[in-house]
């Protein structure tokens, strides 16, 4: 390709302006070599210029050797194909049927040797140069079978071996030079087959082996050794996670039967439960455990039962227990002389950890998955591709198949109307969207604040009748009546936001699932919101232990969620398929819809993580919901849902709910602790925290006590310097910002280049049509004169484009008329003089035939050739052309023979372009060494040639114009390079001839 | 599981465990499955072949609308059949599995869906796809005019150097940019 690309490069009459200037810089590799390794480089063009070479260099018989025949006895009659030589290699025998070889296996071969080429591959010893070459290389070694189609190709078998072996070697030489792990993750990573692999691997194997006894010492076979061992103690490690791995063939169920988009959820609610076992095993591990070991019994008022309503308000005997805050002392434990534990300082660095370690691993999934789904995804394109790309090759259930390819045949349509649809729109329909849009926004905001404040009215008045209360069942009972609230609001309002959908007209359905989950988000933050307010405002000021009070009711909170997450698989679920099969058919089976759910998920972790300070074990409880309703959903699902309809998108809206997570639901819940932690006073009467002012002054009194310990110094100095100034904070954020502007101006400057780069690809893309364009006329007129091979002898002019040849046949047959016609009237004349005075009138009369000869050389039949047998079947006036012309110069030869002046048939032809001239020159030189009958002056001859000659300039110069100006098949600015060539070349063979 | 471990033999297993992106628990479920296609007689030949209508019984390719060209692009048979070896049937896995890297998925990918094997993904290919993916039936299909203008798109969207048909390296410059194709170009047994 990059040969190709270069050759055209250089010719400066086909690039002349859009051309970029990368265009000019010399080759690179980059350029050159397929940036994904293009390992199946099928590049049709690529390999039939290849293959066109390979004919021209070494097809020993056949169509070309005729042509280099007629090239040397036609000087210009190679015009064509010199003038490409001398520019670079030129595809003469481009698409030749070979219907034995089109196999792309050559091809491959070819596009290699290829990459073989100097010109693309210059000597370099940069890693990168490594790389791409081992990627260039690939595609040989991809393909070592199928030399037997290449013999007709003109490369000797041996030769394409050895290129071969050579580049087998290079891949080789570069697989042992990398270290263990890398290569086997290359040799892994090559698209070929097994066996060819396996073949790569034996000869690294052999290479290395070879390597190593030469050069044999202790500490490397150590190294290899204890490399081999890490090695398969990895492998391990890796079957333990596999065979540890969660709901496998669940998973696998649930993507064959409703694809990846339903899976991503389950996937979600995996990755949230992971999330709160390792929550839960740092909690119980730091905080409990050690709680525990020194007072294992819980300090429970007498009278307080275990009742089993706990379980559900999470109060009572529960608040007494490690469950909450309140459960945890404020000792050091330990005895004096042994290390001891501060359950103070553990409480908070636990907590304060595992904080920090979700939201590290939550802004590393979010930025990965952002990278991969969003600045990847190019959303300008791909919207057809997209859709052909998501095909779920998992799906394996054929019901699911079915419906899979019903709805991706809607989503073609629409895709397709959509395009269409697109500003249609009148003013006034706009405008009602618009207030549609205002109203429903402002309606479900009006919600959301609504919900909010009646919550918060509910929280007061509650509050209200529990310092009433006489602590009854029915008191307890009724703590439950907040989470109740909540969680119907949560359930109910989403439902009527979807009604929404019936009267919003978004642009693409995206945007409105996008809306949708910003409505809900905004709902349930809402509420969380105010839940937070309340409870720092209110419940912190007066309750006794009021961190037990706040656990407690995220408890109630959680527990609720729970039962109505299962409610509304039942309801949303199960009785929506029964209404849809049973009742009312028009609703159909419900889709699994993705988005409530996963916010649903979201909502549930945010509890999590807000109770965690306030309820170590909540955890616990989390753990366990989710694990539940890990399996409800999936009965759920596979007893009643239908898979959604738009499958599209499935990773981009993943990437949104990481996003979501974090951004209003962590970071919510981390500012409403660190409000916590730093200005409010913990509770005098329980927890770890009793009698400090915040409970980050625990932190405080240990830098303190640090402070006194020789060897802790250092902790202190971080802890002055660096945690609590706002120097480093600054230089931080300073440092962030540099770093953001970078690469700002990076992507900026890619972006230039890739739009660059992307012309750069468009005009070598127009360059290959060109080039395949003029190869195509070729292979046409080649296969034309194959066609004719018989009648007409080998004429050079075959070769010529296809329209040119047809004005040139319609001026000579009109000469060769003219010739036969003097010839028949005048006999034996003076031949120059008779030339003379027909010129001018061949000039009127090849205007007017080459006007015809497109449309009616029918006519012509009748005219001169009267006397021939009609000519049969004439499709086109080029065969017909041809044929006449073929006659006229029998009759011509035949007339050569009967009359003394011989001499004058290449005069008569040269009314014509220089072309015939030429030709009938060469004819006449050629006729006469044939005959070598030497009555004839040789001086005369030549006298007449030189007088043709200078005739056939000035005609040259007369028909130039109007002659290219009638070329039917002009090509574009290509076909006028190549008249400009061919007149070029004409002038130069003038001057040889002449001097 | 013990047998088809001792079947295999550990050298052979660490190979193909080296060589596939499959892991050792995979490979001798595949072993397994591979064995039950075969009958009882073949299964101690040197490296034996199931036929593609037999690789095609498989669950998890029946109902694959590529199923056929799936069986052609990973068979190493001489006369191109479509049948597999368990080497071929272990390509074909790892090249579906989940570990398996992007540009390994695109190329297969390209090769499924370069129906007459010509290189690149022209009108005809593309028109094959489409009739693959939304069914051959003369109700499902799409009609010519949308056909017309779907492939139109789908050469805008992605052939860049507007040669009139798709390449391999445009093909996986469009894949790269698809982010739901990695998950979901898979087959687990």
């Amino acid at each position: 390709m990059s040969y190709y690309g270069n050759s055209v490069y250089n010719n400066p009459g086909y690039h002349d302006s859009d051309t970029l200037q990368i265009d000019r810089s010399p080759p690179r590799k980059s350029v050159h070599s397929n940036p994904h390794g293009n390992p199946y480089p099928r590049d049709q063009e690529a390999g039939a210029v290849q293959t066109g070479r390979s004919d021209n260099q070494t097809l020993p018989g056949g169509g070309l050797a005729s042509y280099d025949d007629a090239q040397t006895r036609v000087p210009w009659g190679g015009w064509q194909e010199e003038s490409w030589r001398g520019r670079d290699s030129i595809p003469i025998g481009l698409l030749s049927p070979r219907p034995e070889s089109p196999h792309w296996q050559q091809d491959i071969n070819q596009e290699s040797h290829y990459d073989k080429s100097p010109l693309v591959q210059p000597p370099s010893t940069t890693t990168d140069h490594v790389s791409t070459r081992f990627r260039g290389s690939r595609r040989m070694s991809l393909f070592p079978v199928g030399e037997a189609a290449l013999g007709n190709l003109g490369f000797s078998e041996d030769h394409i071996r050895n290129e071969m072996e050579m580049e087998e070697e290079n891949v080789i030489k570069e697989l042992v030079a990398m270290s263990t792990t890398d290569r086997i993750k290359a040799i892994r990573d090559l698209p070929m087959s097994f066996n060819d692999k396996k073949h790569v691997r034996g000869q690294v194997l052999v290479f290395k082996s070879f390597k190593k006894s030469r050069r044999r010492n202790c500490f490397a076979d150590c190294s290899e050794t204890f490399q081999l061992s890490f090695r398969r103690c990895g492998a391990h490690m890796m079957l333990a996670r596999q065979t540890l791995d969660l709901w496998q063939g669940t998973m696998k169920e649930i993507g064959g039967t409703f694809g990846t988009g339903v899976l991503s959820y389950f996937k979600f609610l995996k990755w949230l439960l992971m999330f709160n076992v390792f929550s839960f095993l740092v909690n119980f591990g730091f905080i409990t455990i050690p709680q525990l070991s020194y007072d294992p019994t819980p300090a429970v008022p007498t009278g307080v039962k275990f009742t089993g309503l706990e379980i559900l308000t999470g109060s009572g005997y529960f608040s007494h227990t490690v469950m909450y805050y309140g459960g945890y002392s404020n000792e050091t434990r330990g005895s004096e002389g042994r290390p001891r534990y501060n359950m103070q300082l553990a409480y908070f660095f636990t907590i304060a950890a595992y904080m920090v370690l979700c939201g590290a691993a939550l802004v590393y999934s979010m930025a990965r998955s952002f990278r991969k789904r969003f600045v990847q995804a190019d959303p300008a394109t791909g919207s057809a591709w997209q859709l052909l790309c998501s095909w779920d090759f998992s799906v394996t259930n054929e019901r699911a198949v079915r419906q899979r390819r019903n709805n991706l045949r809607i989503q073609l349509k629409e895709s397709l109307s959509d395009k269409v649809r697109v500003a249609l729109l009148p003013l006034s329909d706009r405008l009602k969207h618009y207030a549609v849009f205002l109203g429903t926004w402002i309606l479900s905001t009006g919600v959301a604040v609504g919900c909010a404040s009646g919550i918060y009215f509910l929280c007061q008045f509650e509050k209200g009748s529990a310092d009433e209360s006489t602590g009854s069942l029915l008191d307890e009972a009724s703590t439950l009546l907040l989470p109740f609230v909540v969680s119907l609001v949560n359930l109910v309002i989403p439902l009527f936001y979807s009604l929404f959908r019936k009267i919003e007209q978004y642009p693409n359905p995206r945007m409105q699932v996008y809306a949708i989950i910003l409505r809900n988000v905004i709902l349930k933050m809402s509420i969380l919101g105010i839940l937070c307010y309340y409870w720092m405002k209110n419940v912190a000021e007066r309750s006794l232990c009021w961190e037990s009070a706040v656990g407690q009711s995220l408890y109630r909170l959680v527990v609720v969620d729970f039962l109505f997450l299962m409610l509304g698989s039942f309801f949303g679920e199960f009785l929506s398929n029964v209404v849809g099969t049973k009742c009312i058919q028009s609703l159909g089976v419900p889709e699994f819809d993705i988005a409530r759910n996963v916010l649903d998920l979201i909502y549930a972790q945010t509890l999590a993580w807000i109770g965690i300070y306030f309820s170590p074990l909540l955890p616990v409880i989390q753990m366990i919901k989710f694990f539940a309703l890990f399996y409800l959903k999936k009965v759920s699902i596979t007893r009643n849902c239908q898979p959604p309809r738009r499958a599209g998108r499935a990773a981009q809206m993943q990437t949104i709910f990481i996003a979501i997570l974090f951004f209003p639901s962590f970071v919510g819940a981390l500012s409403m602790l660190a409000y916590t932690v730093w200005t409010l006073p913990p509770s005098d009467g329980c927890g770890p925290f009793r009698g400090l002012d915040t409970t980050f002054s625990a932190v405080q009194v240990w830098i303190a006590y640090l402070d006194g310990v020789s060897g802790a110094h250092w902790i202190v100095w971080i802890y002055r310097h660096v945690i609590r100034s706002e120097i480093f904070y600054f230089l931080i954020t300073i440092i962030i910002l540099v770093f953001i502007y970078i690469f700002w101006q990076i992507i900026k400057g890619r972006k230039l280049l890739i739009s660059l780069l992307r012309q750069q690809i468009a005009n070598e893309g127009k360059d290959k049509a060109f080039l395949l364009e003029k190869l195509q006329d070729v292979q046409k007129s080649k296969q034309n004169k194959q066609r004719k091979k018989r009648p007409t002898r080998n004429r050079p002019e075959d070769e010529t484009s296809p329209g040119l040849l047809q004005a040139l046949l319609a001026r000579q047959r009109l000469e060769e008329e003219d010739a036969s016609a003097a010839y028949n009237s005048f006999g034996v004349s003076v031949p120059s003089e008779r030339t003379m005075s027909t010129t001018s009138s061949a000039v009127m009369q090849a205007l007017i035939a080459r006007q015809q000869a497109g449309s009616q050389a029918g006519s012509y039949r009748g005219v001169p050739f009267t006397a021939e047998p009609p000519v049969p079947s004439s499709t086109s006036a080029l065969i017909q052309a041809m044929q006449a012309r073929q006659k006229a110069e029998s009759q011509a030869e035949d007339g050569f023979h009967r009359t003394p002046a011989p001499s004058q048939n290449p005069v008569n032809a040269l009314p014509g372009a220089m072309i015939q001239a030429m030709q009938a020159r060469q004819r006449a030189e050629l006729e006469e060494l044939d005959r070598s009958e030497p009555e004839r002056p040789v001086s005369s001859t030549s006298g007449v040639i030189m007088q043709a000659r200078q005739r056939a300039e000035l005609e040259e110069e007369f028909y130039r114009t109007p002659a290219s100006s009638q070329v039917p098949d002009n090509t574009g600015p290509g076909s006028a390079l190549i008249q400009a060539m061919l007149a070029r070349r004409q002038i130069e063979d003038e001057y040889v001839d002449e001097y | 599981m013990g047998t088809t471990a001792s079947q295999l033999g550990k050298d052979l297993l660490s190979e193909y465990q080296e060589l596939t992106f499959l892991t050792k628990q995979e490979i001798l479920l595949a072993h397994k499955r591979f064995s039950e296609l075969l009958a009882k007689e073949e299964r101690s030949l040197p490296s034996p072949r199931v036929p593609m209508e037999k690789i095609l019984s498989l669950p998890e390719l029946k109902s694959n609308p590529f199923k056929k060209r799936i069986c052609h692009v990973f068979s190493t048979s001489d006369p191109k059949d479509g049948s597999l070896t368990f080497e071929d049937f272990l390509d074909l896995l790892s090249a579906f599995s989940d570990s398996a890297t992007l540009e390994i998925k695109s190329h297969y990918a390209f090769r499924i869906f370069d129906f007459d094997d010509d290189g690149t993904l022209d009108g005809r290919d593309l028109e094959k796809l489409v009739n693959c993916l939304t069914g051959e039936t003369e109700d499902t299909r799409l009609t010519s005019e949308e056909m017309r203008q779907l492939i139109g798109n789908i050469l805008e969207e992605s052939d860049i150097d507007k040669d009139g048909t798709v390449n391999l390296s445009e093909f996986q410059h469009v894949i790269s940019r698809s982010p739901d194709f990695v998950s979901s170009f898979k087959i687990v047994l």
